[in-house]
């Protein structure tokens, strides 16, 4: 486990010092000034622009301006947004829990319908109700996500009139910003609303979360019947069967434990691919995540904003796909020995 | 029940007059559930600054002039008459060179969490807010960028000489001349007073930039929240001059989106939506309504006179005769608006009827453009505006039409749009080689479409972003201003128009309407003829919603009990 | 003057060949390349077919319904937009810029990502292990972020959106060529034509290609809808065609402020990027199921 883990940390430094080199190069790449691009600060008057060189390091060689760059990166300088003025680590700090937020429930609720209906598929292989749950997930994947969202808001909010259309919650709860995330911040605050706040968050998040979790979901569904599938047809489960245990208990004992550790594997990946569509989402239902905010950036050429909060979204999708390959480990002792994740 | 208590008690006070009705008003307003006490207005941008001294955006204004503060005078009534605000009344001497104001001396700011005011309102304040304008050195001029946009363009430091505090509740203004406009320019949304008290408390905390970030005003309502991007809340000003106002909480849901806006309305998750899209949908919808009201105002096309091509008067005059107002009129604005025939709508009295306007002439205009050298045309770029305007509900739209128009000439058009800010921004650094924009009146005085838009002061300010100058144009709006005949002033409009249509620095499009879409159970005037929006007389019918229904004590600040 | 075949020749189909006649005999899979034919047909020739301009627009035809609707007008098969201009024309022309590039996208990756995968599956040591890790980190990006990341630093644009995709897409083919193509190598076929004295490059294109074509055609129709997705989301974000451009995501994001007056300048561009992802998916499928049965065989 120690090698393992020495492993990842090492691909993380790795990955870590090339996404910094990227964002650090892009402020080359960008059109305008170097250092203004550094530090998104449009307005400077002449002297403020000296102390910037001066912080920057700008006068010296590459590798020294690089080094200047992390460590203003690594005491949370981020510049400010070219088109706010603000701080750009306040902005993070603020949109990037919401992001969190709608990815987790997302997961959890493409994880909770497609599982189950992959070992459905696997355990009926081949028969119709396969065929059947197969032909959806690949209708699922294939429905482009802001299409989804668009039928789904006309649907469930104007039609029928059920759940809201945008935001995190009613903007008449006056939750005071913690972690940024809703539902904690909630359970924290000590507005005489509480409760109602709660279930208006939780009405605001299904349609969001069940619009990011569709495709993700039929990825579950292929996963989890690929990986039952594998898990029956192996030796130990047809020893069981000897044994004479009962269907059931061959498959809620032995085969879902065993076939799960396979999908657990995917989870970093399809989260990664998750957070993604939920950057999609977030534009439709104006969710204040970061991913709105990154593709406003982009189209603001507000590139301050761009760099940083790429390197902010990469690190996060990449610590996440660390923490899951150390998940699988733990439960998985099989997998320490591999020289690296697939 | 001691809040209870707390409550009527205040009410008490403030309407002794019909004591039975105020303690059921009392019970009432007890009962009523969270939303019904609040306002949730659906806006189409962020404010660039909390202090509308600093922008002519009317998003800015929309969100600070008429609810955070007051101005010392204010239009009002069906003919727009100047009437009383801070100022009780004032006085103007026959030569028109000193004005006179004798303020109010019950008004008090903002109390929030950030300040706690200690005297009322008085002259001091009236200084501090002019002062910082006119005066170069003062402490707080260069203060958030030192751009007074409104104030540059129409002179204000050249016409003010100087402000005299005569005593504690009455100030004089010493003009060099004689302007017919002054008193309007006083009663925008622009000419608001800010808080001396609180400003040299910024000052000796050495944090003086927050005067516009955390504003402090004496207006109906108080800053408690911003989150840029996403939502400014307001809460009541309980001890606001004219009796506070009837809701307790206004929140402005920042949706830029125009698809976004309309859904939130349509769901009921927003109780007023400025500047709504397809209003056959809201109006086929009987719990919903579409207001209008009209609004002295102009969308153009304007052309970057200092950029080629349209450093060439003849390109400009080919573009303007190229393209289709009537079409524009029908599919952008649906015909809810009269076709420009002039900078200055015809409803305006300085309208000359006499004034001719520019038609539509595909073939002179290729003709004109060969006559200029090109013949074989060229590649420009319009700047639409991202946000919806009475003006121009749908700038990206109309660039489209404009696109089509000009392809038939020869001349290729790349649309480029940013956000409102990011755009006001590149717009004044003038990137642009032509935009769409417009503009709505602060008063009723034609000067303040003349002067504004298109004089060189204003091109200066960057305010006029056409960055047009014209020495002969600029003297005959001086001269307007000089007298007070109607007549006179007629005839130089006239002649100014005419040199606009000329020149062609920018071809006026339409004058429009202001549209909003609302909540049946919203009541009160929100839509005010000049300027901004005010949510001081607004109130929510009870109705049975869905957030928010558990009784329970009123909204208050903590900082301020 | 037919020629008797005079001796019984046994002919062994190619792999191909094979597999094309376990894909025939699924009517899904063929319904979905007939549709896929269809799309490829019209990519090509929407210029000639379509009725009308897809960037002019008839300014008295504004928001006009399909024709099925009671105020629809026949001439107008499917409606028209804001500014006049034919549904039906816009999304043919569409059919170019979505379906099309994918298509070419995926063809050009293809090609680079199977050079550089063979390549790279016959060097060793350093050089591939750095490749290893380095493609480890790419894949493990969602192909949509990279092309956002790659949009952010090109800039919006049509062509940008093109080049992020072509570069985001490289990485897995050649990953699934490296990885077929060390396997192929293995094989004793390979060990037989290298003891005759073939070069590694002879072998790679007369022994390996043939044997894994079908797993690349495989991944590259996973590619394409994929590639149809991510071009179609760009375009709705404003960060991929611009105005007046009639790409399916474009079209979608311009009929979004009529979407509760006009929907079916929603729906209708949905429907079309739907239809197209399916049709692809299907073909894929459909490769995927006869590979399967012909390894079973």
């Amino acid at each position: 486990m120690l090698k393992f883990t020495f492993r990842r940390l090492s691909l993380f430094v790795f990955t870590m010092l090339v996404l910094t080199l990227l964002s650090f190069s892009l402020s080359f790449l960008f059109p305008g000034d170097t250092v203004i691009n550094h530090s998104g600060q449009i307005n400077a008057t002449p002297t403020e622009l000296v102390q910037l060189n001066k912080a920057y390091q700008m006068d010296k060689g590459l590798f020294t301006q690089y080094v200047a760059y992390v460590s203003h990166i690594l005491s949370g300088d981020f510049g400010q947004s070219m088109a706010s003025q603000s701080p750009i680590r306040d902005e993070i700090i603020e949109l990037l829990p919401a992001t969190i937020e709608l990815s987790l429930v997302a997961l959890l609720v493409a994880m909770l319908i497609g599982i189950p209906l992959g070992f459905i598929a696997a355990i009926n292989h081949n028969k119709v109700s396969d065929n059947a749950i197969l032909s959806m997930a690949m209708l699922g994947y294939s429905i482009p996500v802001f299409w989804l969202g668009l039928l789904a808001i006309l649907v469930f909010s104007i039609g029928l009139g059920w759940l809201p259309s945008a935001g995190q919650i009613s903007l008449l709860f006056e939750i005071e910003l913690v972690t940024g995330i809703q539902f904690i911040d909630i359970l924290l605050s000590d507005s005489p609303y509480k409760w109602q706040a709660f279930s208006d968050a939780s009405a605001h998040i299904i349609l969001p979360a069940c619009v990011v979790a569709l495709a993700p979901a039929t990825i579950f569904i292929r996963l989890s019947r690929a990986a039952m599938i594998e898990v029956l047809a192996t030796s130990y489960i047809r020893a069981a069967r000897a044994k004479g245990l009962s269907f059931k208990q061959i498959i809620f004992r032995h085969a879902i434990r065993n076939a799960l550790i396979q999908i657990i594997r995917h989870v970093g990946l399809q989260f990664a691919n998750l957070v993604t569509l939920a950057m999609v989402t977030e534009v439709i239902f104006s969710w204040p995540g970061i991913g709105r905010w990154l593709i406003e950036s982009i189209a603001q050429r507000d590139y301050t904003a761009i760099q940083s909060g790429l390197l902010v979204l990469s690190c996060f999708i990449f610590i996440i796909h660390i923490l899951t390959d150390f998940i699988y480990a733990a439960l998985n002792p099989l997998a320490r020995g591999n020289k690296y994740g697939s | 029940m001691a809040v209870l208590m707390m409550n009527c008690k205040t009410l008490y006070y403030l309407t002794i007059t019909t004591l039975v009705s105020v303690l059921t008003a009392c019970n009432d307003s007890d009962k009523l559930s969270l939303s019904e006490r609040s306002i949730i207005y659906c806006s189409e941008g962020s404010p660039e600054t909390f202090n509308p001294q600093l922008s002519t955006s009317g998003t800015t204004s929309d969100a600070t002039s008429k609810q955070l503060y007051n101005a010392l005078i204010v239009y009002k009534g069906k003919n727009n008459t100047l009437a009383p605000s801070l100022a009780r009344s004032w006085h103007v001497t026959e030569d028109g060179k000193k004005v006179t104001f004798y303020l109010r001396k019950d008004v008090s700011f903002h109390q929030t969490n950030y300040f706690t005011p200690t005297r009322l309102f008085n002259a001091d304040d009236v200084l501090f807010s002019f002062n910082r304008i006119l005066d170069n050195n003062h402490p707080f001029h260069n203060v958030s960028g030192g751009q007074y946009p409104f104030f540059e363009s129409v002179r204000f430091s050249e016409l003010v000489e100087k402000i005299e505090k005569i005593n504690d509740f009455t100030v004089r203004f010493i003009l060099k001349r004689s302007d017919s406009s002054f008193l309007a320019n006083l009663a925008t949304d622009f000419s608001i007073i800010l808080s001396a008290e609180y400003a040299k408390q910024l000052q000796h905390q050495q944090t003086k930039h927050e005067l516009d970030i955390f504003p402090i005003g004496t207006g109906p309502f108080k800053l408690k929240d911003y989150r840029v991007g996403s939502l400014i809340r307001f809460y009541r000003h309980d001890s606001y001059w004219q009796g506070k106002a009837k809701i307790e909480q206004l929140v402005y849901d920042i949706s830029p989106e125009k698809r976004n806006r309309l859904t939130k309305l349509l769901a009921k998750e927003c109780d007023v939506s400025s500047y709504p899209i397809a209003h056959e949908k809201i109006t086929e919808r009987d719990d919903l309504t579409l207001e209008s009201i009209t609004s002295l105002n102009v969308g153009y096309f304007g052309f970057n006179t200092q950029k080629k091509p349209f450093d060439n008067k003849l390109v400009r005059q080919a573009i303007s005769l190229a393209i289709n107002k009537q079409a524009i009129i029908d599919t952008v604005y649906q015909g809810q608006a009269a076709r420009a025939k002039s900078l200055l709508p015809e409803t305006s009295w300085a309208f000359d009827n006499k004034t001719p306007e520019l038609g539509y002439d595909p073939q002179k205009a290729k003709a004109l453009l060969s006559l200029a050298g090109y013949a074989q045309g060229f590649t420009m770029d319009i700047w639409a505006i991202p946000v919806q305007r009475a003006y121009n509900p749908n700038a990206v739209t109309m660039a489209k039409l404009i696109q089509a128009d000009l392809r038939k000439i020869g001349v290729t058009v790349k649309i480029i749009t940013y956000e409102w800010s990011t755009f006001l921004r590149r717009l004044s650094l003038g990137e642009h080689q032509s935009f769409l924009l417009g503009w709505t009146a602060d008063h009723p005085d034609p000067d303040n479409f003349f002067t504004p838009i298109l004089s060189c002061s204003a091109s200066e300010s960057g305010n006029n972003r056409t960055f047009w100058c014209n020495k002969e144009y600029d003297k005959l709006l001086e001269k307007a201003l000089k007298t007070t005949r109607v007549k006179e002033r007629k005839e130089y409009y006239a002649k100014a128009m005419m040199i606009i249509n000329e020149e062609m620095p920018l071809l006026p499009i339409a004058h429009s309407k202001r549209f909003q879409g609302r909540g049946n159970d919203v009541k009160g005037n929100i839509l005010e003829s000049f300027g901004g929006i005010s949510f001081y007389n607004v109130s929510k019918k009870p109705l049975n919603s869905k957030v928010g229904n558990v009784i329970l004590p009123e909204i208050t600040d903590k900082a301020s009990n | 003057m037919a020629r008797e075949k005079i001796y019984l020749e046994e002919s062994f189909p190619s792999p191909f060949i094979q597999l094309w006649g376990i894909f025939r005999k699924t009517p899904v899979a063929m319904l979905g390349f007939c549709c896929f034919i269809f799309l490829v047909v019209l990519a090509i020739f929407a210029p000639i077919i379509a009725p009308y301009s897809p960037v002019d627009g008839n300014l008295d035809m504004i928001l006009l319904p399909p024709a099925w609707h009671d105020n629809g007008n026949v001439s107008y098969l499917l409606g028209t937009d804001e500014l006049g201009r034919d549904m039906l024309s816009r999304l043919m022309y569409g059919t170019s810029l979505t379906f099309g590039l994918s298509f070419i996208v995926v063809v050009f990756s293809l090609v680079i990502g199977v050079i550089i995968g063979s390549l790279s599956a016959l060097t060793k040591g350093i050089k591939s292990s750095f490749l290893n890790h380095f493609l480890d980190v790419v894949l493990s990006i969602p192909s949509l972020l990279l092309a956002i990341i790659i949009v952010a630093i090109l800039g919006p644009g049509i062509s940008n959106t093109v080049w992020a995709i072509a570069i985001v897409f490289i990485p897995q083919f050649i990953h699934i060529t490296r990885y077929a193509v060390k396997e192929e190598f293995r094989k004793d076929y390979v060990l037989a034509s290298r003891l005759d004295g073939a070069s590694n490059f002879r072998i790679l294109y007369y022994s390996v290609f043939p044997n894994i074509v079908e797993r690349l055609m495989s991944q590259a129709t996973l590619a394409q809808s994929a590639a149809i997705l991510d071009i179609a989301t760009l375009g709705f974000l404003g960060l991929g065609a611009q105005i007046p451009l009639p790409e399916w995501g474009a079209i979608l994001a311009n009929g979004l402020e009529h979407f509760y007056v006009a929907p079916w300048t929603v729906y209708l561009p949905g429907l079309a990027i739907l239809f197209a992802v399916v049709a692809t998916n299907l073909v894929g499928e459909g490769i995927r199921h006869a590979l399967k049965l012909r390894k079973e065989s």
